[in-house]
């Protein structure tokens, strides 16, 4: 193995400092931060580095961070920041902001269970909370994926068809706290990777408003448009993933990461490093002669309907892990994904994980068997419940 | 060393033998010892054989000490796995206090376990049979090469190199390693444990099956979060969790340290503060004869080495005792002694009156052989009343005389009389002082008009004595001054103090020097008289200049006198240059040796204190060391048990102080034989980066209030009025010594400092021992203890 020893906070702020140098003969970058665990090794990591026509800026909470951001963007700079949990619902607002001003500020987050009661180890609910609100959201199992999907994020986010914040996620401590090998590229193959930072409706010398009271009817059709810009980012995240192999000698993990599924008529389906646990999973099963195939979402906004909606034909039963709870409801990914099961399958929700607790291969194999045991599809299982 | 044993190779780098892929390694730690940036080590030597490696910490909401983990995983392929380790292939435990907890949980038999002990792998018993088992004491190490801090020894890169060395790997490999992740300056440290760690093969016992069984997972019910709650206390034993402990303890604080009379200031300036002048005084007297005469003419060597100077000013020490000694009324009642002794005194001054006083108040029966007419010595006859008012010295003797001293004044002696009295005594201690005045040696000396300071300052004490026309006073100690001052006040037209070295050098009081200018004395520094001039009275004096030269033994620069001179018309000349050390009266067959006079090889029962033995010259010198040597004939007259004596006076334990700042010092009576636990704690003296000033407010000293100007050359009425108030009390820090101010118990992050009776008590059974208390003592009256832990292990 190659690469250097980087936690994934570290690697997403790396993948950052480098972006932020490739726009130095542009307008620069700037970032607003402010730390909370398990997020703070990201933005103090990169106050550590030398950015030329770079500014990072330390604020008093995350609500200004993402507002040194807007202004940043709105300035047409490159912009990033870094937080989690409570610390990105105090930044919520001015997410709005950014998405409705459609600036393509890039978020690395750690995700972090919502509190109280207070609990610093990974969720998924936190960055599902934002996931209406027109950002792109990406979600990573590994050290290497994280760095370059951070990298990546400022081609899509910044992609003249795409212009809106992306969000890319790590489940905190799992992901963020975890040393391992990543391949860090060159300055140049970053600077010809990223072209530099071009936002249109950037703050120039004749002076003008962003954001302004609209009608109905005007509000609408910025939807619809920020709706089509977003659900476009799908097929150009394959010209990105396209470029990133010419120019890094290496794949960018897809939209989509199916595992064994080809055969398979069992599938479980999750987000973020459960997937990986799901493969080890998946090929014990398949040493025992079962069909099981794993599907792992990293792409949730825009939501590959169309692949996922391919990926789920044929399966009878579908298990979909969610480390998340949208309370009253159910998991979020099965809320999102269950519709796309063939009629007649077993789809079964399993709420595992929640609140950080460490899913491994024994807990998956429950699953399996539970799935095996049903004739049809049940309400939400915790999986303390098996 | 072994050589590196290639069993198989990643991408053609040697993989040590013994290691199986996939591996998996977990690191016991605290919270603080680094065990995470131990795993990574461990990661980084994976990594540079070209294997893949993932590394993390468990981590938690735990503060410095509390059980930790930390992981690394060793593979050829990617790592996919995404969960704690359960069942490690390599253990490392960072601090044996661990192995209470259960760290073995899923360890499997033949996995290898490296240990931080002090035991040998032998000591640890059959429960690590079946593993291969390694020892090594890298906390000792660590503290050894300052690795962490005083508290918290940090050990993961002392460790990694005895975990090296299991592997077989070269030295070589660790410094690129340990280069690589910025650590490179720990190298030497990983390379003593490399040499030490000492190995133990797996037993070929069946191993038992215990030791491989994962710790249920055992989790308490959830109450919900609507339901009627309390927070009770968990019982965690967090005291587990600490190598070190704080304790209360005493410093020695550098007044005390510093106080040639051997006070216990902070005692007595504290007993003032909590108690009143009552109190201190309780306090004071049981080492100062003569408080009223020190709290006004000593030369404060306290003051110098108080460690409020270096952040505010010192505090008023010498004035606190004035205020002490003028505002109470407190005498220290007479002991009974268990063997009465007899003791004659000669020489009635401070050291001879000290002497008495210690002697006394023992219980013991003094009589004071005075040649002149009334006792005090140097304080009667040679410091103006302007400085030390008769009616304040008369005070001071009263208290001593009130103990049943007996005086016989008018009683000059010769060395046959010592004789007779060292016979018709027990004891005889001789405290005469310094003999004959320096003389100038240079032409004209003899003229009328020249003449030596000292009688002269016993006739203007007298009223004998007027003075007129331009005076020059030679010399630049207190006496200088007082000469000078006193010739000010009786009339004369100008007076210049001409002294060879520069005025920082002058032994007066710096206070008394900037007084004598402020009343108008000239002073003429880095000038030396070298001859008188005049044909039958003076009428000038030739003053040569004086270059500082080479530094002297003492570390003060030797004057060099030069020639280029001036002439300074004068009417007189005054000659205060000190004395020499005067032992007129030894007879002729004896001789003195550190303070005890000897006839040939025999000890007589004869001492001599003050500045006839040892010159050092003021007054506190002479009260410390006539205390000293009367508390040295009494040991002499007893047999060898001379600490059977020694009970505090139980009487004397001042009201209102806590008893705390009590104990052991504060028992002066004990005198100079002292334990070795109190000789110890003497030398550990409080310097000033030991107080925290941050936790004082700055609040310049009191200063002391004095007449006006005009008064004050109109006559000799005490100059100098003391301070208005006590309140000068509360700036002292209280070096070394706990007053009960709360800040370790504010400070304690846990909660577990108690106030008692005492003082504080700290719950040692949940102290994590963070050293915070320790830290944040503002006056250095805490420090952190090595534990002994269970097992002789770290």
């Amino acid at each position: 193995m190659r690469g250097e020893l980087l936690s994934a906070n570290h690697a997403a702020a790396l993948a950052a400092t480098l972006a932020a140098r490739a726009n130095r003969t542009g307008r620069g970058f700037c970032s607003g931060v402010y730390p909370i665990t398990p997020s703070t090794e990201c933005m103090e990591y990169l106050c550590n580095q030398q950015i030329e026509k770079g500014k990072v800026v330390r604020v008093e909470s995350e609500h200004s961070a993402m507002g040194v951001c807007i202004g940043a963007a709105a300035a047409g700079a490159r912009s990033f920041t870094a937080t989690a949990s409570n610390g990105l619902a105090y930044m919520a607002e001015n997410c709005v902001a950014a998405a409705g001003l459609r600036l393509p500020i890039v978020l690395a987050i750690a995700n972090r269970t919502m509190g109280p009661p207070w609990n610093i180890w990974a969720d998924h609910g936190d960055s599902l909370m934002l996931r209406d609100l027109g950002l792109i959201q990406i979600y990573c199992a590994d050290n290497q994926e994280l760095f370059d999907t951070v990298l990546s994020a400022f081609r899509l986010a910044e992609d003249q068809r795409v212009l809106m914040p992306a969000m890319v996620c790590m489940e905190g401590f799992i992901l963020s706290h975890t040393v391992a090998q990543t391949e860090i590229p060159s300055q140049e193959q970053v600077d010809r990777f990223l072209p530099l930072t071009r936002i249109p409706q950037q703050l120039g010398e004749i002076p003008h408003s962003l954001g302004q009271i609209e009608l109905p009817a005007q509000t609408a059709a910025h939807r619809r448009q920020h709706h089509q810009a977003l659900l476009g980012a799908e097929q150009l995240f394959e010209e990105v993933r396209a470029e990133f192999a010419g120019i890094f000698g290496r794949e960018l993990q897809g939209a989509l990461v199916p595992y064994r599924t080809e055969d398979a008529d069992t599938l479980i389906v999750s987000l973020g490093t459960m997937g990986l646990t799901a493969q080890r999973v998946v090929d014990q099963a398949r040493e025992r002669g079962e069909k099981v195939g794993a599907l792992r979402i990293r792409m949730l906004r825009p939501l590959p309907a169309a692949a996922i909606a391919r990926e789920f034909a044929g399966k009878s039963r579908i298990a979909i892990l969610d480390r998340d709870i949208s309370l009253g409801f159910g998991g979020v990914l099965w809320g999102e994904l269950a519709r796309f099961a063939a009629p007649g399958a077993v789809t079964q929700n399993y709420l595992a994980g929640i609140g950080g607790g460490d899913v491994r291969p024994e807990h998956l194999e429950q699953v399996l068997a539970d799935l095996k045991g049903r004739r049809q599809s049940g309400s939400p299982v915790f999986l303390e419940a098996l | 060393m072994e050589s590196l044993r290639n069993s198989e190779s990643a991408g053609g780098v040697a993989i040590p033998v013994g290691v199986e892929l996939p591996l998996e390694i977990r690191v016991h730690g605290r919270g603080g010892q680094g065990g995470v940036t131990c795993a990574k080590l461990i990661a980084a030597l994976y990594a540079r054989m070209g294997l893949a490696v993932q590394t993390f910490g468990d981590y938690g909401s735990e503060r410095s000490g509390a059980p930790v983990q930390a992981f690394t995983r060793v593979d050829r392929i990617a790592i996919t796995n995404r969960n704690k380790v359960y069942r490690p292939d390599h253990l490392l435990v960072l601090d044996a206090g661990l192995l209470e907890t259960p760290v073995l949980s899923g360890v499997a038999p033949g996995a290898l376990i490296l240990l931080n002990s002090t035991a040998a792998p032998a000591d640890l018993g059959p429960r690590y049979q079946g593993f291969r088992l390694a020892t090594v004491d890298a906390t000792d190490i660590a503290r050894e090469l300052g690795i962490g801090s005083s508290s918290v020894v940090i050990i993961n890169t002392t460790i990694v190199g005895a975990y090296a060395r299991l592997l077989g790997l070269p030295l070589e490999q660790l410094e690129e390693v340990y280069a690589s992740l910025g650590v490179l300056g720990d190298l030497a440290a990983a390379e003593i444990a490399y040499r030490r760690v000492q190995i133990r093969e797996a037993s070929a016992n069946p191993p038992s099956a215990q030791a491989a069984a994962l710790e249920a997972a055992g989790l308490a019910a959830v109450a919900p979060m609507t339901q009627e709650m309390l927070d009770l206390p968990i019982n965690l034993q967090t005291g587990l969790w600490s190598n070190q402990s704080p304790s209360y303890c005493q410093y020695t604080p550098p007044c005390n340290a510093a106080c040639p009379a051997g006070n216990d200031i902070v005692g007595f300036i504290q007993a003032l503060k909590e108690g009143g002048p009552e109190a201190a005084a309780a306090i004071l007297l049981r080492t100062q004869a003569l408080p009223s005469v020190c709290g006004r003419v000593c030369p404060a060597p306290c003051m110098s080495d108080c460690n409020r100077k270096a952040f505010d000013g010192a505090v008023n020490i010498r004035s606190l005792e004035r205020w002490i000694a003028d505002h109470s009324e407190l005498a220290l009642a007479r002991e009974v002694a268990t063997n009465p002794r007899r003791v004659a005194v000669v020489g009635g001054g401070p050291a001879g009156l000290s002497a008495a006083y210690q002697l006394a108040l023992r219980g013991h029966q003094v009589t004071i052989f005075e040649a002149a007419p009334a006792l005090g010595g140097v304080l009667r006859y040679g410091i103006p009343a302007f400085r030390l008012p008769l009616a304040v010295l008369d005070r001071d003797l009263s208290r001593i005389l009130d103990l049943g001293v007996s005086a016989l004044c008018g009683t000059p002696l010769g060395p046959q009389d010592l004789v007779r009295l060292a016979e018709e005594y027990d004891s005889l201690i001789v405290c005469t002082g310094f003999g004959a005045a320096h003389e100038l040696g240079v032409p004209g000396e003899g003229l009328a008009g020249v003449e030596q300071g000292l009688p002269l300052l016993d006739r203007f004490k007298s009223g004998s004595q007027q003075i007129s026309g331009h005076v020059v006073v030679v010399g630049g100690g207190n006496s200088a001054i007082d000469c000078a001052r006193s010739a000010l006040r009786l009339g004369a037209a100008s007076v210049r103090l001409v002294y060879r070295r520069t005025r920082q050098e002058m032994p007066a009081i710096e206070e008394e020097i900037a007084e004598a200018e402020l009343e108008g004395v000239r002073l003429m520094t880095q000038r030396q008289p070298v001859a008188c001039l005049g044909s039958d009275r003076i009428n000038a004096v030739l003053l040569a200049e004086v270059e500082a030269g080479a530094p002297d033994a003492s570390g003060r620069r030797r004057p060099v006198v030069t020639d280029r001179t001036t002439q300074l018309p004068c009417d007189r000349v005054i000659l205060a240059l000190g004395q020499q050390n005067g032992l007129e009266l030894l007879p002729a067959d004896w001789c003195v040796e550190a303070g005890r006079a000897w006839s040939g090889a025999k000890p007589l029962p004869v001492f001599f204190a003050g500045d006839c033995s040892t010159g050092e010259g003021t007054v506190t010198h002479a009260i410390g060391n006539g205390r000293k040597i009367a508390l040295a004939a009494l040991a002499a007259l007893e047999p060898p048990a001379p600490f059977s004596a020694l009970e505090p006076l139980a009487a004397l334990k001042p009201p209102g102080l806590a008893a705390v700042a009590l104990s052991p010092q504060s028992s002066h009576l004990k005198g100079e034989g002292e334990s070795a636990q109190c000789r110890a704690e003497v030398d550990r003296v409080v310097a000033p980066a030991q107080i925290r000033f941050s936790h004082f407010e700055p609040d310049p000293p009191a200063k002391d209030r004095h007449l006006s100007l005009n008064q004050a050359r109109a006559g000799f009425q005490e100059f100098n009025l003391g301070l208005a108030g006590p309140e000068e009390a509360s700036r002292c820090f209280s070096c070394g010594h706990c007053t009960n101010c709360d800040t370790c118990l504010i400070y304690c992050p846990d909660g577990i400092i108690y106030r008692n009776e005492k003082g504080y008590r700290v719950d040692l059974e949940h102290c994590k021992g963070c050293g915070m208390c320790v830290a944040e003592c503002p006056r250095s009256a805490m420090e952190m203890n090595e534990k002994v832990l269970p097992g002789g292990s770290r």
